[in-house]
């Protein structure tokens, strides 16, 4: 028998009718409304979260690896990994012991070596870790959930170290990753924490693709920044490398991504207009635009012309061109930054005369200031800074100081700021960084704040008393701090080993559908907890 | 003519040991390097040291590129500097788009500027003419950013019909690849129409005015016929040599456009490494680059013997 018109059309029916079963047999991505697209502060460029001190990397190493401690959203250490813990009498033995049923998303059991192998990989890179290590005598894996770390002085801020949210996190890694060499980076991702890198999907440069983890166990409290439960409740997350702002505003306005964490702040009106997308700033104390000082070489190896620029610098004028919306900037005076749990007024009769340009000659002519040429490194391709620069370059040539602008994009301004030389042979007087406020606020947590001269970060003040308070706040119990940082703000605004040019915050935008976002003071944004409904 | 081939591919060689050379030479030469960058803020100036020495950036130059150079010559184009991963395998990654993006483009942008310059000439200096060369006025003045953002807001945002962003694979869903080709497509195509739409008439306006010409209209040959078969082949020469010259450019990667719709292609892959001075993805990505250059030339300088005979011998 032949094939009838009937017969045909039947066959088409059900062909068509089938075709949606198979596609879903053969489909395994999740569905879009349990997929969040979000676009980053930039390109995911390394893998190794202690390799590298890159803030993206840092959100990479959050989404898939855990810590043992995580500050909530008052940014105080909590237990994570950690179950129980305690200290000595003596203050200087700490044991920790891991929670139950921690697994890495391999399978295999999250154990008391991996956590000491992780935190001596961590503490080689590390500012804090560095500091801390110096007075750890010990680190001994006591069974497989319990280790120990043995101290030659009490060191109060062990935990603060262990739950620090500024990069490099102490992530823990499975042991053999743990021990690759510190300046060399893992080649494999299996982590501890909520979602699994899946290298499959992801494409360098384009997007990275998370998913769920179906080994990780979560705490049971509710999530407060990186403590508490991190509950994944999306099947997958992917990370667009969206290069063009303007782009990744209209895709989100268009649906196509959900989430975006730094749009430009021109653009953000219209953002606050669209009722399909909800604007926030997740971070509500910001980053603080330092002018960092050269105090090798003159004039700033005098400290009458550092504290000229005290009395030079216009925050105001600085954050109304750099960005604009004063809903998300303001001035600060103090050296820990404001907002913050350190925050005081010591010291900052400076921040209330300036800008006060003639003090500011008088002060560069009492320096002895000679005529030479102070070169500013500007880099061209970061708005702020670059906007930062050119003000304070023109104010420096309005009190009859030779300055130049040494323009070059950010990776030039990086390798440049290393340079010991004196600024004539390749080296540098001022160059501009954005120091997150709450790292500014803890004295260990950024390496900028050492004073120890030539071992110090780039700029290499050198002020034995400020390192004698650091120590002394390093060593004090929380309760105490506050006091020992006013005596730092006073003795750091007297010897000034860089000057502040305004603090800022920056909103994060997405969809309305989008829920549980969590807050945070530091740069991170952690993806648990986010629903789409 | 087999020996002009065969000379043309050892002049490749030397082109691209040249390329080679001098690209390896002016990335060390430039101010910075990865170190700084790789050692992060924390990294003592022992640190600095040991990671520039790892990576080799403390040999001597001639040491260097010998390193790069067999490496280079046994196929091996490198690891990238930060992802440690094989600079063949992200150019593999990035030239599907790449390729995507130049073949969209020249499949719009070639028959529209060709029949927009035949009828440029045809119509030389009537109405015609001045709307078309107006056309190509504004394919050269527009910034290809400010035609990609115009035609977003107009067909993704305002009408929805295709989206703002992205690139998905071939092999995916060929409905999906296609709708994230065309406006990228358009914006570029609009400067190659530019480009290609004057060439065609400026080469046309040359032939009309022959001899040959006069005497096939005068034969009666039909207008269509006379276009096509008699000018335009002989016009052919200097088109062709615009198209290779055009394809090579997009071949090599068209940076604002990628960055406009978000397409991961070549030139952003250059633009990021050279911002971090990932050394072996720059010197990878220029040498298959400049090789893609010379390909295509030899391509078009074959191509000129099947346009006109006379070349052939």
């Amino acid at each position: 028998m032949g094939t009838t018109r009937r017969g045909f059309l039947q066959a088409g029916v059900a062909t068509i009718l089938g075709k949606p079963a198979m596609v879903a047999a053969q489909s395994s991505q999740p569905s879009r409304t349990r997929t969040l697209r979000a676009v980053m502060q930039g390109d995911l460029r390394s893998f190794d979260p202690i390799w590298t001190s890159a803030s993206i990397t840092s959100y990479h190493g959050a989404m898939i690896y855990d810590t043992l401690f995580g500050v909530n959203e008052d940014m105080k250490p909590q237990p994570q990994m950690v179950g129980k813990y305690g200290v000595s009498d003596d203050k200087l033995t700490w044991t920790f012991e891991l929670r139950d049923g921690l697994r890495f998303s391999d399978g295999t059991d999250v154990t008391a070596a991996d956590c000491v192998a992780s935190m001596r990989r961590w503490a080689v890179r590390d500012g804090f870790g560095q500091h801390m290590f110096a007075r750890v005598t010990d680190t001994a894996v006591k069974d497989a959930k319990t280790f120990t770390v043995v101290l030659r002085e009490p060191y109060p801020l062990i935990l603060d170290a262990f739950g620090k949210a500024g990069g490099p996190l102490l992530y823990i890694m499975r042991k053999k990753e743990a021990e690759t060499d510190p300046m060399q980076q893992i080649t494999a991702y299996v982590g501890s924490g909520p979602f699994v890198f899946n290298m499959q999907e992801t494409k360098q440069g384009a997007s990275y693709v998370y998913d769920r983890n179906q080994n990780y166990k979560p705490r049971s409290e509710p999530a407060s920044a990186m403590a508490g439960g991190k509950m994944a409740k999306l099947d997958r997350i992917i990370w667009d490398n969206v290069a063009d702002d303007q782009t990744a505003v209209a895709a989100l306005q268009n649906g196509e991504i959900d989430f975006f964490e730094l749009p430009p702040i021109d653009l953000v009106d219209q953002l606050e207009a669209d009722k399909n997308i909800r604007v926030e700033v997740l971070n509500s104390t910001g980053q603080t635009i330092w002018a960092r000082l050269n105090s090798l070489y003159p004039p700033f190896d005098n400290v009458k012309a550092r504290q000229a620029l005290l009395y030079l610098i216009n925050q105001q004028d600085v954050l109304r061109a750099a960005i604009g919306n004063e809903k998300y900037y303001r001035t600060c005076g103090s050296y820990f930054g404001c907002g913050v749990p350190m925050e005081n007024d010591e010291n900052t009769q400076w921040f209330k005369e300036a800008p006060n340009k003639a003090k500011a000659k008088q002060l560069f002519q009492e320096a002895g200031y000679d005529g030479r040429p102070v070169i500013i490194l500007q880099p061209t391709n970061f708005a702020v800074f670059n906007t930062a620069m050119q003000l304070l370059a023109q104010w420096l040539r309005e009190i009859g100081v030779n300055a130049q602008l040494a323009s070059s994009d950010w990776g030039s301004v990086i390798s440049r700021r290393a340079v010991k030389e004196p600024p004539e042979k390749g080296g540098w007087h001022v160059f501009p960084a954005a120091i997150l406020s709450e790292a500014a606020s803890n004295l260990m947590g950024f390496v900028g704040h050492a004073a120890t001269g030539a071992n110090a970060w780039f700029g290499w003040p050198n002020n034995e008393r400020h390192e004698q308070l650091r120590d002394k706040w390093a060593k004090s119990e929380p309760e105490g701090r506050l006091a020992i940082a006013k005596e730092i703000q006073k003795n750091a605004w007297d010897f000034v080993p860089h000057v502040y040019m305004g603090q800022y915050t920056r909103p994060s935008a997405w969809r309305a559908n989008v829920r549980g976002v969590l807050h945070m003071r530091e740069l991170m944004i952690p993806f648990w907890n986010i629903e789409k409904t | 003519m087999i020996a002009y081939v065969l000379r043309r591919i050892a002049s490749l060689v030397v082109v691209m040991a040249l390329v080679a050379m001098a690209v390896f030479l002016l990335l060390r030469l430039a101010p910075g390097d990865p170190t700084a960058i790789i050692a992060g803020d924390n990294a003592t100036p022992v640190q600095i040291a040991s990671v520039r020495a790892r990576l080799g950036l403390d040999d001597p130059l001639p040491q260097q590129f010998y390193r790069w150079a067999t490496a280079l010559l046994s196929g091996d184009l490198g690891v990238s500097i930060f992802s440690n991963t094989p600079v063949a395998e992200l150019i593999g990654q990035r030239i599907e788009p790449t390729l995507s993006l130049a073949f969209a483009t020249l499949l719009f942008a070639v028959p529209v500027a060709v029949l927009l310059g035949i009828l440029a000439a045809w119509s030389a200096g009537g109405v015609a003419d001045r709307l078309a060369m107006a056309i190509s006025v504004a394919g050269f003045s527009l910034p290809g950013f400010v035609v990609g953002y115009f035609l977003v807001y107009v067909f993704a945002i305002r009408l929805k019909w295709l989206p703002v962003q992205g690139y998905t694979p071939i092999s995916q869903d060929v409905a999906s690849w296609a709708s994230h080709l065309i406006l990228p497509a358009l914006t570029l195509g609009l400067a190659f129409i530019a480009l290609i739409a004057r060439m065609t008439r400026t080469a046309l306006l040359d032939v009309l005015a022959e001899d040959y010409i006069r005497t096939a209209n005068a034969k009666g040959v039909s207008t269509l016929s006379l276009l096509l078969k008699h000018a335009l082949r002989n016009a052919g020469v200097p088109i062709v040599t615009i198209l290779g010259i055009g394809a090579a450019m997009l071949i090599g990667g068209v940076v604002v456009t990628e960055t406009v719709f978000n397409i991961p292609g070549i030139g952003r892959l250059v633009v990021d490494a050279i911002l971090k001075r990932d050394y072996p993805i720059i010197q990878g990505v220029i040498l298959v680059a400049s090789g893609v250059y010379v390909v295509i030339n030899l391509l078009v300088d074959l191509s000129y013997t099947l346009i006109d005979p006379r070349i052939r011998s």
